[in-house]
């Protein structure tokens, strides 16, 4: 069967075709008015339209309508009392030092939020019942408006749905989309919860149009989205749930990114994803991290994604002095438009104008030399703010780079050594246009002794996307004491929601032998508000503790603990064939040298030797400095540095023995 | 441009914003770790917390973006810990004493000496502070409507709770055995030792990478760059003596107005904030301490700043604060304060505010509600037998700014805390929440509209005893060029059927089934409408 990844970016769509014994690499400018243009072209230039393939999506529909406040005309109802949930949030402004805030733009007009008298109390019990005259005033009241989407609900959901299910009922009558809390997310945290639930409905209607005019267009291909959590799921599943496609693109790269380092033999690595305006890094201990606590666009998002850290640092990120003498370096970004001083346009200056300088970037073979760089417009720029500072060009272009340095080598602190990780014990997997440039600097300051630059670094994403395997989320939320129940019960307390995931993935056209069901607790000390996620085995008491331990420096085995929600990960396993190694035609190293320049580090000149990444072969031993350029990305191989050419085309970067 | 004195330019602008990443990132990770594994709501779910590094002096030389009401108060609780004892590696000190680096009695600080190796002083002190849900005292939650500190709690001077890696059990029994929930404080106090052990690890781990000498000079360094920026902020308001008056509705006690002053003199890049018009202290608990007023100085000009700039020593260096010691503002002891920390603390940036206005318009906006809306409760669970406490705030309408509205339902200048989900508060409290809303029209008219108020309605399933410490119920929050004032506050009780409008501040008890309203101000308008 061939799979197919293709990852809707800003710039590019990508394309990776895994044939057997071949991957096929392929990219056409997005167009983002219609993203299913770029799709269907992308197919007939690889000669696949209109095949039975498999076809693996990342879109960024979902995404783009939130951010951009382009969703459907929403309306939100909950318990009457509480209409203004959206708005009041957790009752926090959002900068502490600024007297004039602004407020995060909501999903909900004010005027759309309605309250329904019912109530459900904490333990199921109900206490006041739906009113159900009332339900019908709204609905024609929804019609008035021309609502085309709700987002329900309502208190203590989580434990009796009965009152929510009325109103999808309802309002499915009428062809009104809904999404029902319950449905979403049920779990306990009213805000949290109408959150998640209204920009799944704030996206739900613009997904479905997406998505049933993409499979109109496929014909035979079977169509699968990329989720958030790291695994696809079949279009018809994504439409009733397109909250879970929000981040799905750096969740590609994440899974590409552990994929290919898993095969390469290391089963334990930090992603560093640097791009133009941002870097994304995340901790992968055998097995990718998920996590309930992301924002998007400031709105909370509890569902399950994969625990990525993102900083304001990339390649575009502007250097400048402040009032106070420090030197900043982002979170501004010059980004494509104007773009760095280099690319002709911009006049402010960046860290790939430093990297410019530094001769870490070959003006020359830039996008395979494609694009025009101006390498002394950059110069120029640096040597006027360095006189300034009594500084020499070189000294504030290495400045630079190393104020960036800091801020991606905190955000790989915050998942690492924060949260109890020896970065020691991980290779650091860089991809992203400017990551190799900076990878080899921030494993010597972090002390990880390994980086792997990825062969097809620059579509990633898609490979990641190809590669992935149909995965769907289920929690409940329970609140037990866990001394006032026995394992036994809590397996019981599983079923339902098991039973849903077995029967999900049987439609997702899976038989049982390849359903692999994961259950965890979230657990915490009785009286504690935030859970950590642990196995649901036996021992998930100790497991807990140790967690514990590990993350806050303290564990107390003496105190009760509470089980707050039960969590079933289950996954359908695809098939998916191994990556091809890369073909060995014998040529030598030198044949792949584009040129020699000067590099510059730590104050000190050195020739360094310019390679083409496309002739590299497995075997090839290349010794630092040296630039390695990739059609769109580069990689620095500083002085003491090594890197040898796997069986895969993977770049194996050391620090040398001293 | 900055003039650079000679001596300021032996730092290099690179090195300085690395280590100014590196002090505030520590800082932050000690309150993650403060925040995620703690116990009492209000430092988990509200945030009512501060985590700070200091030099070998007690200075400041970074602080998490926590609670401005802590800013002024963290460093005087290290330098009275400094004073106080004589510190050996592995100590942490504890103390809670409002007139010895405390702000209020709930607000429980541990600070740790950090040694490194070949110095036989500590070179840097980390420390935390955090909201205990009850420090004892005369009722549930500790915020009584009291007339002494004695009533408000236990008091902790400056001692050590750990010796030398040890825990001092008989110090932490004694504690123990003065508030209404041991268990919970004890595991709060314990995610505090954690949360400075992780600053002291982190610190040590720097100093390894970088040496002690280039860490103790880039920290200065760090203080003299915020001070540079204050200089700059203060230099862009014109010279002048600007004053302003704002009143606290009452004490809770004797029902007379208590009035704040405040007179700004700005000259050059210095100024001198000069409370001295202030009545002197009262008998309520309502009196700040000097921690307090210089907290809320502290945040207003911070406010002034545009940009991020880390908060330290050197924000204070340009300013010299006034405050006669026994006024409202810098109270004596044994006054009760439980009210300043809370409330006094609001007013006090409503008059800096005020003065400022008449010297920078365009920068300054309305008064925001001005009050946390305290409100704390506590009784016998009847569905299990056991006693519960609970305190929390209610935020209010935002003043609207020379720029835009300001905002709804949300807490403001010297607060920030998270409500508690009404999901949670219902299934460990015997308590309904009937209404969490907005309160229409709570906002003053103007160019730019104050924010509203909230409404907050609560059905008590079982007998309790209820405190209210609450503002802005007699005197509105102002409007500025011509806009109009934010709603006052209301607080109604429905017993029985019988509506009965409550004081700002008071104790009393309800039955299973009572209602209580509180109803928030909204914030002043801007400009005219």
């Amino acid at each position: 069967m061939i799979r197919l990844g293709i990852d809707t970016g800003g710039t590019f769509t990508d394309f990776v075709l895994m044939e057997p014994g071949q991957l096929r690499v392929h990219k056409v400018l997005s167009t983002p008015a219609n993203p299913a243009l770029a799709i269907i072209q992308g197919l007939k230039e690889l000669g696949v339209f209109g095949q039975e393939i498999d076809l693996i999506h990342g879109s960024t529909v979902a995404t783009n309508a939130l951010l951009e406040r382009r969703g459907a005309r929403l309306a939100f109802i909950t318990t009457s009392g509480f209409e203004d949930l959206l708005t009041i949030g957790r009752q926090t402004r959002r900068e502490l030092y600024n007297l004039m805030v602004e407020e995060r733009r909501p999903l909900v007009d004010r005027e759309f939020s309605f309250g329904l008298p019912e109530r459900i109390g904490y333990d199921g019990k109900i206490i006041r019942p739906l009113d159900a005259s009332a339900l019908e005033q709204l609905v024609k009241q929804l019609k008035q408006h021309r609502i085309e989407s709700v987002a329900v609900c309502f208190l203590h959901s989580y434990v009796r749905a009965d009152h929510e299910r009325k109103v999808g009922q309802r309002l499915a009558q009428e062809n009104i989309h809904v999404s029902l809390s319950s449905d979403i997310l049920p779990e306990y945290r009213e805000f949290e919860r109408a959150s998640t639930t209204a920009i799944n409905a704030y996206v739900a209607p613009l997904m479905e149009r997406y998505l049933r005019h993409l499979e109109q267009e496929l014909g035979e291909a079977k169509l699968k989205i990329m989720q958030s959590n790291g695994g696809c799921l079949s279009a018809k599943a994504a439409r009733e749930k397109p909250v879970t496609t929000i981040l799905s693109g750096p969740a590609g790269g994440v899974v590409g990114a552990s994929a290919i380092a898993f095969q390469a033999g290391f089963r334990r690595l930090i992603s560093f994803d640097m791009g133009g305006t941002s870097t994304d890094v995340s901790l992968c201990d055998g097995a990718i991290m998920t996590t309930t606590e992301t924002e998007i666009s400031h709105l909370p998002l509890k569902i399950p994604v994969i625990d990525i850290h993102s900083v304001g640092s990339g390649g575009g990120s502007i250097a400048y002095l402040d009032e106070g003498g420090a030197l900043r370096v982002g979170p501004r970004s010059a980004g494509a438009e104007p773009g760095p001083i280099c690319y002709g346009k911009g006049q402010e200056i960046t860290v790939t104008d430093a990297n410019l300088v530094l001769g870490r970037l070959e003006p020359k073979h830039f996008l395979g030399g494609q694009m025009k760089l101006f390498p002394e417009r950059s110069f120029d720029a640096i040597e006027k703010l360095a006189d300034q500072l009594k500084l020499k060009a070189e000294e504030l272009a290495e400045g630079i780079v190393r104020v960036a340095d800091a801020t991606m080598e905190r955000a790989i602190r915050v998942i690492s050594v924060e949260r109890g990780y020896d970065p020691r014990d991980f290779a650091l997997v860089s991809f992203g246009g400017a990551g190799g440039m900076h990878a080899c600097n921030l494993a010597e300051r972090l002390r990880i002794p390994l980086v792997l630059v990825p062969k097809n670094a620059g579509v990633l994403s898609a490979l990641g996307m190809l590669l992935s395997d149909v995965v769907k989320d289920y929690s409940r939320s329970v609140l037990l004491k866990a001394e006032a129940i026995s394992f036994n019960e809590i397996n019981e307390l599983f079923k339902p929601l098991l039973d849903q995931a077995i029967k999900d993935l049987t439609k997702e056209g899976f038989s049982r032998q390849k359903i692999r069901l994961l259950r965890y607790l979230d657990t915490r000390y009785v009286g504690q508000s935030y859970e950590l996620t642990v196995p649901a085995s036996s021992k998930f008491r100790r497991d807990f503790d140790r967690l514990h331990l590990r993350r806050y420096n303290y564990a107390d085995e003496s105190r009760p603990v509470e089980i707050v929600n039960l969590r079933v990960k289950a996954i359908g396993l695809t098939d998916k064939p191994p990556l091809p190694k890369l073909e060995k035609k014998g040529k030598s190293l030198s044949s792949a040298m584009l040129d020699e320049r000067v590099m510059i580090f730590d104050g000190q000149k050195y020739k360094a030797k310019i390679y083409n990444r496309q002739l590299l072969e497995p075997g090839h031993f290349l010794a630092g400095p040296a630039v390695i350029m990739d059609y769109e990305s580069t990689a620095v191989l500083p002085p003491n540095w090594q890197a040898q050419v796997d069986a895969y085309g993977h770049l194996i970067m050391r620090m040398k023995r001293k | 441009m900055v003039k650079m004195a000679k001596k300021e330019r032996s730092f290099d602008p690179i090195e300085l914003e690395i280590f100014k990443s590196l002090f505030v990132s520590i800082a932050e990770e000690m309150g993650v770790a403060l925040c995620r594994s703690s116990f009492s709501p209000n430092i988990k779910e509200r945030r009512d917390f501060s985590c700070a590094l200091f030099d070998a002096d007690g200075e400041t030389v970074a602080q998490g973006d926590h609670l401005p009401v802590h800013l002024g108060a963290m460093p005087l609780s290290v330098k009275s810990a400094i004073e106080s004892m004589d510190f050996e590696p592995g100590d942490v000190a504890v103390l809670n004493d409002p007139y010895r680096g405390g702000t209020h009695l709930p607000d429980i600080t541990l600070v740790s000496p950090v040694f490194i190796k070949g110095f036989d002083r500590p070179l840097f002190y980390v420390a935390n502070r955090a909201h205990h849900s009850d420090v004892g005292g005369i009722s549930p939650g500790s915020m009584p409507l009291a007339r002494e500190i004695y009533q408000e709690g236990v008091i902790i001077p400056p001692v050590k709770l750990v010796r030398r890696g040890q825990i001092d059990r008989d110090l932490l029994n004694f504690i123990l055995a003065n508030v209404r929930t041991p268990v919970e404080r004890e595991g709060d106090l314990t995610a505090q030792i954690a949360a400075n052990r992780i600053g002291e690890r982190r610190l040590i781990e720097i100093v390894g990478k970088y040496g002690a000498k280039r860490v103790l000079e880039y920290m200065k360094h760090l203080q003299n760059y915020t001070e540079r920026i204050i200089r700059l902020t203060l230099q862009s308001i014109p010279d002048g003596n600007y004053d302003f008056e704002d009143y606290l509705d009452d004490d809770g006690l004797s029902g007379r107005p208590v009035r704040l002053g405040v007179e700004i003199r700005i000259k050059g890049d210095e100024a001198e904030v000069d409370f001295s018009s202030s009545d002197p202290q009262v008998e309520g608990s309502v009196n700040a301490n000097y921690a307090i007023t210089l907290s809320a100085t502290l945040y207003v000009f911070r406010c002034l700043i545009r940009g991020d700039v880390p908060y330290n020593a050197g924000l204070m260096r340009p300013i010299k604060l006034i405050v006669p010691l026994g006024t409202v503002v810098n109270a004596r002891p044994p006054a009760a304060v439980a009210g300043g920390n809370v409330e006094t603390s609001q007013r006090i940036t409503d008059v800096l505010l005020g003065a400022l206005a008449k010297a920078i318009p365009e920068r300054i906006p309305a008064a925001s509600s001005g009050t946390m809306n305290n409100v704390t409760f506590g009784g016998i669970d009847p569905r299990n037998g056991q006693p519960f406490a609970y305190y929390e705030t209610i935020g209010g309408g935002m003043g609207a700014s020379p720029e835009r509205d300001g905002l709804s339902g949300v807490h403001t200048h010297m607060t920030n805390t998270r409500n508690t989900p009404i999901e949670a508060l219902e299934h460990y409290l015997p308590i309904r929440i009937r209404r969490y809303r907005l309160r229409p029209d709570s906002g003053g008219q103007g160019r730019f509209k104050g924010g509203d108020g909230i409404i907050r309605e609560y059905e008590f399933l079982a007998p309790a005893r209820i405190n209210i410490l609450s503002e802005r119920r007699r005197f509105s929050p102002y409007g500025l060029q011509g806009g109009q004032p934010g709603k006052k506050g209301e607080n109604i009780l429905i017993s029985r059927g019988q509506k009965r409008r409550l004081g700002g501040k008071v104790s009393i008890e309800v039955k299973s089934g009572d209602i209580l309203i509180i109803a928030t101000p909204g914030g002043g308008g801007f400009g005219r409408p």
